[in-house]
């Protein structure tokens, strides 16, 4: 009985390190590959190392003229970080009026909001932003997208905000609005510094969704490659140029990318699962 | 007695005005929400309704009332949408079995509680954080002509020269639905795992005790339990797999010849500045097919969970 259950977990390991070995695979070679020239990644295809390690592709994106990643990361970074205090603050004030406040047309206005989440279009709208950001004389570019993104509505976040102060006992707003504090001073004083776990979450739902972002930043910077985003420079290379004669650039450039996430994963992989959550409301 | 009248009175008078102004503070902090909603949602919405009666493409003397002809067209005599759409379910049908056959397989050999299980799920989740445009990029390298799979499988002696893997539909698709996959099982194996766990130990037990075979047990106990997570993961999973987008414009960018567009992205190719061919897209067409999209993606999901709900009775 022993030993069957020990040759049971035996190839259970064997099978878990199979696909683990094929998840795994295609970032290391595709890092592996950074490494390489470009010769020897179109002539060596079927070896994953390196023959003489070279950081020339590194030094040669950061010095190129038409891929320089240096501004690219840079656009990238403020892109990123600006969208996550954003989302934070607008989902983390949506969650709270709609879990704690009592308002006219309350439910009317979650219910229309919720229903942006079954809303799949193909995008052809953005041509109506493209009127309205006329009207109010804002140019399509990097600062206008994160402008945007501040009045948009961060629907699946601001569920989970709400589903998280719903669990919070409502005695303590109650005993500080009894004691003369207002509707947003409880938010700052009381709950804000209450919900932080969920807020970690969101902020690295939100720094993935934004570092990994394409067609968006693609469209708001199309005239303007100064403000690409790494992704989107990347995505641009690609299409550019006869794709081949720059593979080790382009997987240069997606190990820069891949670098940040991977690393937040690596660190706060708990936070990302817990965003999992998120997943669920999504539909 | 007229002293408690008014006491009464401006308790209510104070009680009116702390409602009024938490409600004033309540809009204050979803003003921006608000008017984004207003002007960035419902606005184009209706831009979306007004120009799908129109032959449009951005060009104000070329612009006319057209009346349902959009819509004609689109069912009569244009096809390519709806092959687009033959290419996305075909897609789903090749992705999903695979992928929640494996992902639940795999949940199942976790939930032996065996050492490391919990760093096997994190690697597996690992793909699903990293950005489609650059899985598009990864895969195109392996899949390459001169790429990985190619020279190994030449190593191996499989083949005698290199397949072109984005030469044909069926080594296109398959090279896309392979990344797909890879790309997302992670998360429905974290679902499935997180159902089993949920499945009482006892259960198990006395069907062990009963006698019952691993099979039986599998399709008497633990299917049923999951069910209704089982149903979340479906729903999921189709709408994320008819809805993908960027990653096959990165990947195949429709290639060869537009036969593995999926609707989202073939409407992305046609009509976003950046990504559209014409400078001049007729937009007012783009706005008939993506009205049309929108109803079909509703369907779907209505009937989805009206299916679900009659599937849930069954157990």
């Amino acid at each position: 009985m022993k030993k069957k259950i020990y040759i049971e977990n035996a190839a259970a390991y064997l099978i878990l390190t199979v696909i683990l070995i094929c998840t795994v695979f295609p970032l290391i070679y595709t890092i592996a590959c950074s490494f390489k020239t470009n010769s020897e990644i179109l002539l060596h295809p079927d070896m994953v190392f390196p023959i003489k390690p070279t950081l020339n592709n590194y030094i040669t994106a950061w010095n190129s003229k038409d891929f320089h990643v240096g501004i690219l990361l840079w656009n990238s970074i403020y892109y990123t970080l600006l969208n996550v205090i954003i989302v934070i603050v607008s989902s983390s004030f949506a969650g709270y009026v709609f879990a704690r406040g009592h308002f006219p047309l309350k439910k009317t206005i979650f219910a229309c909001f919720t229903a942006l989440m079954f809303i799949k279009s193909g995008g052809i709208g953005i041509y109506a932003l493209f009127q309205i950001l006329d009207i109010i004389h804002l140019n399509r570019s990097l600062w206008a997208l994160i402008i945007l993104s501040m009045f948009s509505v961060p629907i699946v976040n601001t569920y989970l905000v709400r589903g998280y102060i719903n669990t919070l006992p409502k005695e303590i707003d109650e005993a500080a609005k009894i004691d003369g504090c207002s509707f947003i001073g409880i938010f700052f004083k009381i709950i804000a510094p209450l919900i932080t776990p969920i807020l970690a979450t969101i902020g690295i739902l939100a720094f993935q969704a934004s570092w990994n972002d394409y067609i968006m930043p693609t469209i708001f910077t199309l005239t303007q490659p100064k403000q690409r985003t790494l992704i989107v420079g990347l995505m641009a290379l690609k299409n550019s140029s006869g794709a081949a004669t720059s593979w080790n650039l382009m997987l240069a450039g997606a190990t820069i990318a891949l670098i940040p996430v991977l690393g937040a994963y690596a660190v706060a992989n708990r936070y990302f699962v817990s965003g999992l959550a998120a997943g669920a409301v999504k539909g | 007695m007229k002293l408690q009248i008014y006491a009464s009175k401006t308790m209510n008078k104070s009680l009116k005005k702390e409602r009024t102004s938490e409600a004033v503070q309540c809009y204050l902090m979803i003003s921006t929400q608000l008017i984004g909603f207003l002007v960035l949602t419902i606005y184009p919405i209706i831009w979306t309704f007004r120009w799908a009666w129109y032959s449009y493409s951005g060009i104000p003397s070329l612009t006319k009332y057209v009346g349902w002809e959009n819509f004609i067209t689109m069912f009569t005599t244009d096809f390519t949408y709806w092959k687009t759409w033959g290419n996305t379910l075909l897609f789903a049908l090749c992705k999903i079995p695979i992928e929640i056959t494996l992902a639940m397989f795999l949940a199942l050999l976790l939930n032996r509680k065996i050492k490391g299980s919990n760093f096997f799920r994190s690697m597996y989740y690992m793909p699903s954080v990293i950005s489609v445009a650059i899985i598009g990029l990864v895969f195109s390298n392996l899949f390459n002509y001169w790429g990985w799979i190619n020279g190994i499988l030449v190593k191996l002696g499989l083949i005698s020269s290199g397949i072109d893997w984005f030469a044909t539909k069926q080594t296109a698709m398959a090279v896309l639905v392979i990344g797909s996959i890879w790309n997302t099982f992670g998360i429905n194996v974290m679902y499935f795992l997180a159902a089993l766990t949920n499945v009482p130990e006892e259960l198990y037990e006395c069907a062990k005790l009963d006698g019952a075979s691993k099979s039986k047990t599998f399709f008497k106990i633990t299917l049923p339990m999951i069910a209704p997570v089982f149903q979340i993961i479906m729903l999921l999973s189709t709408l994320g797999t008819l809805g993908v987008n960027e990653y096959i414009l990165v990947l195949t960018n429709g290639g060869p010849s537009g036969q593995t567009f999926s609707v989202m992205s073939y409407l992305t190719k046609q009509f976003m500045p950046g990504f559209a061919e014409s400078s001049t897209p007729a937009l007012g067409y783009g706005c008939a097919m993506s009205l049309v999209t929108t109803v079909i993606f509703a369907f779907v999901a209505i009937v989805y969970s009206k299916f679900s709900k009659k599937m849930g009775s069954l157990y």
